[in-house]
């Protein structure tokens, strides 16, 4: 992973490249899936003066973006970006996804009197089914930490927020179905009627072949 | 012999003796095991060196790890050992601080996930040994001033403080989903820093000396070397 920091007088200001995430040990999700990412999710920066007047911003940039991209590409069977100005009742989905971040946390060394940097991020699922009906609105709270000892202030922030970013794909690779049901979707909205509308702007990933090779 | 002269030789003489008595006495170290089941490992099988997850409060230090993994690995007699960022990677997500198995109760819920038993017999992975402790300063005294001028400068003083070292090895056997035991590590440590002009820091080095007996008992604990 490229990162890039800068770090001026008693602060720093990290801004992430988009991380990745390993294949993960998974059998795809039997439904297709369309995924809208709000303006403030799809380029999210947070700024804080910790204790000591240290002075931290951290840009996020499209990581979070690109993570859950890949991510739900491997969780579903069919994953459709879905555009600002599209309808999501028009694509033919099964069900439709729109995750927010509620709160962006950190902590530095010293203020927890350690060595390690934390960062919580608190996503927000919202999932809607075939007709536009909200059933789930899931928080989860995802947390990374990192050892200072080893890496420069800044880029041990960045390692925390990347942990946590993983954090939080653990959790949804693990309990999204459970939380939200939206696995039940497909069987919810009955047969497929056949080709939807052309939707010329969605853009389509689908993983196919072994999902389980992680090379 | 002058007085100056007295005065010298008596610093060199207090600080040869200081300097012995601390070489030879300042970490003391315990290292046990309680063994729960029967171990041994064959030419082909491996071992992931892993740390306990933060989630749980786990503050283990990731250098400790590290030094364990080298040296459980190293010389004649050393074991196979998978790096644990590769392991964690080739297991994903089923290994991250938040999904990992707490208990040897949740191995075979994981075995049953998808790919899981087939990824970890194609690293060949026979044991987990997960790692928990740290490292900490439990006392600490004595003071030190320095100065600086013109002419030169220089620190007068003594200070000294006390590490202690705990960490505790649990061993899973991935063969019969068991656990097989646990070794345990207990090295204190104090460091010295007197200071005649120039400070001549005497550090123990506590942290390593419980990596390297750690990670000695914890190779013969595996290859169930017959002594223990």
């Amino acid at each position: 992973m490229t990162t890039a920091a800068v770090t001026a007088g008693c602060g720093s200001s990290v801004r992430m490249d988009p991380p990745t995430i390993p294949t993960p040990l998974v059998e795809p999700i039997s439904v297709t899936v369309g995924v809208r990412f709000p303006d403030n999710f799809r380029s999210f920066v947070h700024e804080e003066e910790a204790l000591g007047n240290e002075e931290w911003s951290i840009d996020l940039g499209r990581s979070n973006e690109v993570l859950f991209t890949e991510l739900f590409g491997y969780m579903f069977e069919e994953l459709r970006i879905v555009g600002p100005d599209e309808d999501p009742a028009l694509l033919g989905l099964d069900a439709f996804i729109e995750p927010s971040i509620d709160a962006f946390e950190f902590s530095v060394p010293s203020q927890t009197k350690t060595d390690s940097f934390a960062v919580w991020i608190r996503y927000r699922i919202k999932v809607y089914d075939s007709g536009g009906e909200q059933i789930a609105n899931w928080p989860l709270a995802a947390y990374g930490k990192s050892q200072s000892r080893m890496l420069r202030g800044s880029e041990a922030l960045q390692e925390a927020a990347v942990l946590a970013m993983r954090d939080a794909a653990a959790l949804m690779i693990d309990k999204l179905d459970r939380e939200t049901g939206v696995g039940a979707t497909r069987a919810k909205r009955g047969p497929a009627p056949g080709p939807g509308p052309a939707v010329p702007d969605a853009q389509t990933t689908a993983h196919d072949g072994d999902k389980n090779d992680a090379g | 012999m002058t007085p100056a002269d007295l005065g010298r030789l008596s610093t060199r003489i207090l600080l040869t003796g200081l300097l012995a008595a601390l070489a030879s006495g300042c970490v003391t170290s315990r290292v046990e095991n309680a063994r729960e089941g029967q171990t041994g490992i064959g030419d082909g099988e491996t071992i992931v060196i892993m740390g306990k997850s933060y989630h749980l409060g786990n503050e283990t230090e990731d250098s400790y790890i590290s030094c364990v993994e080298d040296a459980i690995g190293r010389g004649r007699g050393g074991l196979n050992v998978i790096p644990r960022q590769q392991f964690v990677d080739a297991l994903f997500p089923w290994f991250e601080p938040r999904t990992a198995p707490a208990e040897t109760k949740g191995l075979v819920k994981l075995m049953e996930r998808p790919g899981v038993a087939e990824r970890i017999a194609e690293k060949g992975v026979r044991y987990i040994v997960w790692l928990d402790g740290d490292t900490e300063r439990v006392a600490g005294g004595g003071s030190m001033s320095c100065a600086a001028g013109p002419g030169g400068g220089g620190c007068f003083g003594f200070a000294w403080w006390q590490n202690d070292a705990d960490y505790n090895a649990s061993i899973w056997d991935l063969e019969g989903l068991e656990n097989a035991g646990t070794v345990s590590a207990d090295v204190s440590g104090t460091s010295f820093l007197p200071a005649l002009v120039v400070p001549i820091p005497l550090i123990a080095r506590t942290q390593s000396a419980a990596c390297k007996g750690l990670a000695e008992q914890l190779r013969a604990f595996i290859v169930s070397d017959p002594q223990i």
